[in-house]
């Protein structure tokens, strides 16, 4: 099993598949990636050589954020939004919707699963 | 959506003047303003505005890092106190 970048260990899935489960690859970055490696899409990763992998390293490493650098940076954006006490960082903070969604309904993937309340219209209490 | 790099930012200008008139005297005092859609630019960082947020005018200090977003982001003008408790009635903010 190849790995490329740190721990990522794609299978014998096709290369072009296997690149998106590095985290900060999807589909667009992946294409480029391999076009500008000058490798077959469709070729199983496991089948892939040591040159290949390491041109694909390579140009993960100088070109692209992935992984922990990622997800760092990530959350420092979130962070910042904190700190200049911005509505979007409160709302980040209350772990709400941030872009202007109602939540009267909907919501949960923001809100979680649902916390149902007693004694609130249509709902019996236990 | 964003808006039209082509348009550029919107900063009110009666807003900007003001800022910039105690600039060049070197003064630094609260401004009070409405305009909570006006973006923050860089003339303003260390100025405190009271912008309105519909009540009261909630004090803003503004920073570096808060260039580029807009004086209302600042100054919440929805209040969450908490929902009611049957019990104790209105549950402690």
């Amino acid at each position: 099993m190849p790995r490329i970048v740190g721990v990522d260990i794609p299978d014998k899935k096709p290369i072009r598949y296997a690149i998106r489960y590095i985290h900060g690859i999807g589909p667009t970055n992946g294409e480029a990636i391999l076009q500008r490696c000058g490798i077959e899409p469709m070729k199983r990763a496991n089948q892939l050589s040591e040159t290949e992998v390491a041109s694909i390293a390579a140009l993960i490493d100088a070109e692209f954020l992935v992984e922990g650098a990622l997800r760092r940076q990530i959350s420092q954006n979130v962070q910042r939004l904190k700190d200049i006490r911005s509505y979007r960082g409160d709302r980040h903070r209350k772990g709400l919707p941030v872009r202007g969604q109602r939540t009267r309904s909907n919501a949960r993937t923001r809100k979680g699963k649902k916390k149902t309340v007693a004694g609130k219209k249509g709902v019996k209490a236990k | 959506m964003t808006r039209s790099l082509k348009k550029g930012p919107y900063v009110d200008e009666r807003l900007y003047m003001r800022v910039e008139k105690l600039n060049q005297q070197n003064k630094r005092e609260p401004l009070k303003t409405w305009r909570r859609a006006c973006t923050i630019v860089p003339e303003f960082i260390g100025h405190t505005f009271k912008v309105h947020n519909g009540k009261g005018f909630i004090d803003v200090f503004v920073t570096e890092d808060m260039v580029g977003h807009k004086l209302g982001e600042f100054s919440p003008s929805r209040s969450f106190k908490g929902h009611t408790n049957k019990k104790e009635g209105v549950a402690a903010a």
